[in-house]
């Protein structure tokens, strides 16, 4: 059987993850592979989420928030994007692969654009293969 | 470069009166511990206890760690070397503690050494300056020249290896980690009560030292630490384990000098970077 990567997707309730009700609502076809949770907003992302994500075996992780200057609070993906930017390196310099992690801003009005990220993102992961490098074994994630 | 016995003359000197004439209650310095070598962090409260102050190279043990332990107004004088001075700044920043309260001695000097090997520690493990960023009172002259070399030049190595090889690198010195929580008691940065390690929900780590742990523990904290972290090296020699901490902390340093265009603790009125976010920053930062 073919690998099918297992994305944890966390998006913002007012942009993202309404883009993605959208996709679903218009019937477009994307891959399923995209497990979604939805935060109030980009800025609540605790990164420990993210490498929690990847010890619990995920194979990338896709966060999704409103465009910078379109927050719902004003400024959270403002704050969310320097977060997010210093996960990235974090990951990056443990020697995970940083094109498992991405970052986009999808309005509400985007499902098209959800949609397409969702493909392309569940096509780069298949080419990468299974996430090793931080996933603990299956007997011990019990534990946590 | 003033000699260092001068130093220790000049602290002593400065301590004392600071001390009779009330300005200060307790200052924050260096004593003997069981030998020369290795001295105590120590927090001298009466002009008879200055007699036990010293200082030599081995007094490494960056003090700003204990300045957040005093209650809210306690004037405090303390002796910081370049790298703990940025500490103080930064913890002024983040408004844990006010310049006000504060009677800053600095300590100009190069050639500091670690208590466990002897051997030279600026150009290695900190960020390789030499005069104090802050300071009311300067217990030697000014430095003019540091030395050549940038504080991130050590990471050349790890900066030129692949992904697997990195990983395979770190998930060997995190194995090592016993938990002891030592670097954590070292970091003038680690003020937080409590911790989230110490939390049991969520519990990020079981109690005992697992490799997953192990792995959420220094992620979460050099994330914690990013923009924050004054590399002054003292994660790295307070481990049991000798883990370099510090690099992992360096990287990020770098990283994020080079994104947000500024360094922790250079300057009082700088915002810490995690709160100075605007419409300017760029999503290359995401790439
Ligand atoms: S993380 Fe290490 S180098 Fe950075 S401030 Fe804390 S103790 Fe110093
Ligand atoms: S000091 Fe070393 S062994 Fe102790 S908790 Fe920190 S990294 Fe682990």
């Amino acid at each position: 059987m073919d690998f099918e990567p297992k994305i944890l997707g966390i998006a913002c309730n007012w942009c993202t993850y309404t883009g993605a009700d959208l996709a679903g609502t218009t019937r477009l076809k994307y891959p399923q592979n995209v497990r979604t949770v939805r935060v109030m907003c980009s800025s609540r992302i605790n990164p420990s989420f993210i490498i929690r994500a990847f010890q619990l075996g995920a194979d990338g992780v896709l966060v999704g928030g409103c465009h910078p200057g379109d927050c719902h609070y004003g400024t959270g993906n403002l704050y969310a994007r320097r977060k997010l930017a210093i996960t990235k390196k974090i990951l990056e310099f443990a020697g995970m692969d940083q094109k498992r992690f991405r970052v986009e801003w999808i309005s509400a009005s985007e499902g098209n654009k959800y949609a397409e990220i969702v493909e392309e993102f569940t096509r780069d992961l298949k080419a990468l293969g299974p996430q090793n490098t931080f996933r603990i074994e299956k007997d011990s994630r019990e534990r946590i | 470069m003033t000699n260092i016995k001068q130093i220790e003359e000049n602290l002593k000197r400065e301590a004392k009166r600071l001390l009779e004439s009330k300005e200060v209650s307790v200052v924050l310095a260096y004593a003997r511990g069981y030998d020369e070598h290795h001295p105590l962090p120590y927090a001298a409260r009466t002009a008879g206890e200055v007699g036990n102050l010293i200082f030599n190279e081995y007094c490494t043990y960056n003090l700003a760690r204990y300045l957040t332990k005093y209650p809210p107004k306690t004037k405090i004088a303390i002796a910081v070397k370049a790298a703990d001075s940025r500490a103080v700044v930064q913890l002024i920043q983040e408004e844990k503690v006010k310049k006000e309260d504060l009677v800053i001695l600095g300590i100009p000097f190069i050639g500091m050494k670690d208590p466990k090997t002897g051997e030279e520690i600026d150009q290695k493990t900190t960020c390789h300056m030499a005069n104090p960023v802050l300071y009311d009172i300067l217990l030697g002259e000014e430095i003019r020249d540091a030395g050549a070399g940038s504080p991130y030049d050590v990471l050349a190595e790890l900066e030129a290896m692949d992904q697997a090889a990195r990983w395979s690198f770190w998930e060997k010195e995190f194995s090592k980690c016993i938990r002891c929580f030592a670097c954590r008691k070292a970091c003038p940065m680690c003020y937080c009560d409590p911790c989230f390690m110490d939390a049991s929900r969520p519990r990020w780590a079981d109690k005992s030292p697992t490799a997953d742990g192990n792995l959420m523990y220094h992620l979460t904290r050099f994330y914690h630490l990013a923009g924050r972290c004054i590399d002054c090296g003292e994660c790295s020699r307070a481990c049991p384990m000798d883990i370099p901490l510090h690099l992992f902390h360096k990287k990020m340093a770098k990283e994020c000098e080079t994104m947000f265009g500024q360094a922790a603790g250079m300057k009082i009125d700088d915002k810490p970077v995690m709160v100075n976010y605007g419409n300017q920053d760029s999503d290359e930062m995401l790439k």
